[in-house]
């Protein structure tokens, strides 16, 4: 066997050794499960549409009755069953945002309800506010910019 | 005692361990080791609100079994060697705290079982002790509260991730010869 001396080298014997994560079987459980909760969601919309809401009233609903879904079935001890069998599948989609911010409300709900739910809620959620809103502040300040080029 | 090259200490006698005790979490029991451990739990909580207290409730479990086992009373124990995965050692330290055997928390992560043995030899080797329990805990739960994320998270694990053991392990380390198990 070859000698390892640096780290690089250690990381390629490791990452030969190790084995592969089933790409194919992962991306088809997530593509089924993902668009299966789509189909859930266009489902709510047009129902909400034939009980005579508006488009933007209906797509409202739809998120929050997803959330609300994806929230009781974390609690349930279900929704992490699902994240294992369709990664990005039910990642992906807004159920796995409310997922990542139910999940640690629990977790931490042992250390009180102040420093533990309170402090640790946005522990997974967090750097995706934080760069999302950010970077949407930064896209609108340049739009801004350009819009205003093209008024003058 | 004397120190030969780097790393390597020669006792003057030999250390020996007089009992071990270890229990261990529904996972462990599956697997093939499962017989040789003194006890198996099916319950991650055992019974207590949280992981953290349910680890301290194994890893003092553990030690009380070893104590039982090596039929020593509390008070010939002269120290107590052990750490865990926790902020502050908390699992260890209050897991112990009634013993009221003197305390040295250690971390080292995997390496605390293996560092609680060597600092117990070292301990009794200069004389200073005649037993000595060395102890550490994991639980699967609270490490991957600690470091990871939550449970109810819906991710995807890869197939080389490693599993925290939950379980703990106790030795009491002795400079007594003749009822050693190992020496």
């Amino acid at each position: 066997m070859k000698k390892i001396n640096t780290q690089k080298e250690y990381q390629e014997y490791v990452n030969k050794k190790s084995p592969n994560s089933p790409i194919f079987k992962n991306c088809l459980n997530a593509f089924l499960v993902g668009g299966l909760i789509c189909v859930i969601g266009q489902f709510i919309m047009e129902f909400c549409k034939f009980r005579g809401l508006s488009t933007d009233l209906s797509s409202t609903i739809t998120s929050v009755i997803l959330i609300f879904l994806s929230a009781f079935l974390t609690s349930l001890n279900i929704f992490n069953k699902i994240g294992k069998f369709a990664g990005a599948g039910s990642l992906v989609p807004i159920t796995g945002f409310a997922n990542s911010i139910v999940s640690p409300s629990i977790e931490y709900k042992s250390e009180g309800y102040i420093m533990g739910v309170g402090a640790k809620m946005f522990t997974v959620a967090g750097p995706v506010l934080v760069y999302g809103i950010s970077t949407s502040i930064l896209v609108g300040i340049i739009y801004l910019i350009f819009n205003m080029q093209s008024m003058v | 005692m004397q120190k030969l090259g780097k790393q390597t200490i020669k006792f003057d006698n030999p250390i020996s361990i007089l009992e071990t005790s270890s229990i261990v979490g529904p996972k462990e029991s599956e697997g093939p080791l499962a017989n040789f451990f003194d006890k198996c739990l099916d319950d991650e909580f055992w019974g207590e609100k949280t992981w953290e207290k349910a680890e301290s409730k194994i890893i003092k479990e553990t030690v009380n079994s070893s104590i039982i086992k090596s039929k020593l009373s509390v008070d010939q124990i002269d120290y107590c060697f052990a750490g865990d995965l926790l902020n502050q050692c908390i699992s260890s330290s209050f897991g112990l705290r009634d013993l009221g055997i003197p305390f040295f928390g250690i971390f080292g992560a995997c390496s605390t079982f293996v560092e609680a043995l060597s600092l117990a030899s070292v301990f009794i080797g200069s004389g200073s002790a005649s037993n000595i329990i060395a102890a550490t805990s994991s639980h699967f739960c609270s490490a991957e509260k600690q470091f990871r994320f939550p449970l109810e998270l819906g991710n995807q694990r890869p197939p080389s991730s490693q599993w925290t053991v939950t379980g703990a392990g106790s030795a009491i380390v002795s400079k007594n010869r003749k009822r050693a198990i190992y020496n």
